[in-house]
């Protein structure tokens, strides 16, 4: 279990984690949403004991984690991390035998699958295969959590598909807490249970994603009868063309109505609205 | 203890150019006159190339893979232990066989500066290996350091140390008499003792040190 209690991380004046009270509790494979800047490494680094916070508590499995803990539980990666240049598939064994939970035989049937040249020393290799021979080497890590930052960068279509399937593999194998952060929204929405929205420093949501199959709509239509129809409702985004009005609403679904049209939010239409467009075009 | 083991056997892996260095020019180096230095000297250059590696080079590499900072730590200190022994045998065998090879000419090596010879080879041995524990445990330490502020701090107190005690008389007996201590000391057991108690401080300042490390 992770419990974060009011953690704030600044950098100088600049607060980059912002009085962050969050559990997360049960094994599962949570996906962390956030624009670029919102805190979503910091969060992750500090989680896994990289750095220490400013203010606030962290704990996992009861453990308190800063930079003082001498063994987290917790493995993390980040895009573009290094490692020694050297073959794979004896960077792999060298993982196995720093880290006694480590499961080698998950390490090399990915390696297999995953086509990698186990001969192939590791700065040799592009870098989503470099992306890749991290993202097992952390999976196969067995700690009770993990922790995979931008895992998806550099791989094509069918790598991310096979990585989304090892991501539910590994977990049905060994079921623990599993936090991804990612950008590719859509593809991820088949693999993940919860979704942990982060902005600007702080969390917006922190949910399941049936959740947000089932309260997030949006509601167009003219502007007296959208108002009437989400009237209570919780609105988290409006948008205005001439004289239609679409609102974006997290709630119960609104009653239908003959001058409006209610449909079911995507999930990247659900973050940019609760993420605010900031940015973005005119509004 | 597996995985302490696996660290030591990755860090002296991935030492590879500090034994190079240190070989060829151990191999290679050469003295004129009457007075020649001993090769086996330039065996020390490991103890000073290697905590670089280990600090600079390893740390993150080996968290990646999932080592605990415990484990790399204690790894460190075992591989240091490691290569104080192997340093000091190299030395002393190079003291032993090689340095009379140079008839009629007088063979500077550190052992016999530092006086360690005259409480016989196996003692000297032994002084040597704790005296070379005790620089790479300092040189990990200080090196350890570099990223922060307190770092830059003990790198000014040590050359004003040097600086200020250097040029004044009083204030340099102390610092002779501190070197006397750990290095130009004759008496084998406390030289070996003073070692290893300043070697066990130090580590458990590394500790410290490694607590407040970032990645």
């Amino acid at each position: 279990m992770i419990e974060l209690r009011q953690v704030t991380k600044r950098y100088g004046q600049a607060a980059v984690l912002k009085n962050i009270t969050m559990t997360v509790g049960e094994p599962g494979i949570y996906c962390l949403l956030g624009r670029n800047g919102a805190g979503k490494t910091t969060l992750l680094k500090s989680i896994a004991g990289y750095q220490d916070i400013t203010d606030g508590s962290i704990t996992v499995g009861g453990r308190a984690i800063s930079t003082a803990a001498m063994d987290t539980g917790v493995s993390y990666i980040e895009n573009f991390a290094r490692h020694f240049n050297l073959p794979v598939r004896k960077l792999l064994k060298i993982a196995s035998e720093v880290n006694p939970e480590y499961d080698y035989d998950f390490a090399s049937e990915m390696m297999e699958r995953f086509e990698l040249d186990g001969r192939k020393k590791f700065n040799h290799l592009s870098l989503g295969m470099k992306t890749m021979v991290s993202t097992i080497i952390c999976l196969a890590s067995n700690r009770e959590v993990i922790l995979l930052d931008e895992p998806v960068l550099g791989f094509d279509a069918i790598m991310r598909v096979e990585f989304y399937d090892m991501l539910a593999e590994s977990f049905e194998k060994h079921p623990r807490i599993i936090i991804v952060s990612t950008h590719i929204i859509e593809e991820i929405a088949k693999t993940i249970e919860k979704l942990i929205i982060i902005d600007r420093g702080s969390i917006l949501f922190f949910d399941t994603l049936r959740a947000v199959e089932t309260k997030a709509f949006s509601v167009s239509g003219l502007q007296s009868a959208v108002e009437a129809a989400t009237q209570g409702l919780k609105v988290i985004g409006q948008d205005t063309l001439g004289g239609l009005v679409t609102r974006y609403i997290f709630d119960r679904p609104p009653e239908p109505a003959a001058q409006i049209e209610i449909c079911p939010l995507s999930l990247q239409d659900f973050f940019i609205q609760m993420v605010g467009h900031k940015g973005g075009g005119k509004r | 203890m597996r995985a302490i083991l696996a660290v030591v056997k990755r860090l002296l892996a991935s030492n590879k150019i500090s034994f190079i260095i240190t070989a060829v020019v151990t191999v290679c180096a050469t003295s004129s006159g009457e007075t020649v230095l001993s090769n086996g000297n330039y065996t020390w250059l490991l103890a000073v190339l290697s905590p670089f590696f280990f600090v600079f080079y390893d740390f993150s590499k080996l968290i990646h893979l999932g080592a605990s900072k415990r484990d790399y730590y204690l790894g460190c200190l075992a591989a240091y232990a490691l290569l104080a022994l192997g340093i000091s045998l190299a030395n002393t065998a190079i003291h032993l066989v090689i340095d009379p090879a140079y008839q009629a000419r007088t063979v500077i090596n550190l052992m016999d500066v530092c006086r360690w010879t005259e409480n016989g080879i196996i003692a000297a041995a032994l002084q040597q290996a704790c005296f070379l524990l005790l620089v790479m445990i300092f040189l990990h330490v200080l090196l350890s350091m570099q990223a922060h502020w307190y770092g830059w701090l003990t790198d000014a107190v040590l050359v004003a140390v040097i600086c200020v005690f250097t040029p004044i008389a009083p204030l340099r007996s102390v610092l002779a008499g501190f070197f006397g201590l750990i290095m130009l000391n004759g008496n084998a057991l406390v030289h070996t003792a003073v070692c290893l108690m300043l070697s066990a401080a130090l580590a458990l300042a590394g500790l410290w040190v490694l607590k407040r490390k970032t990645l």
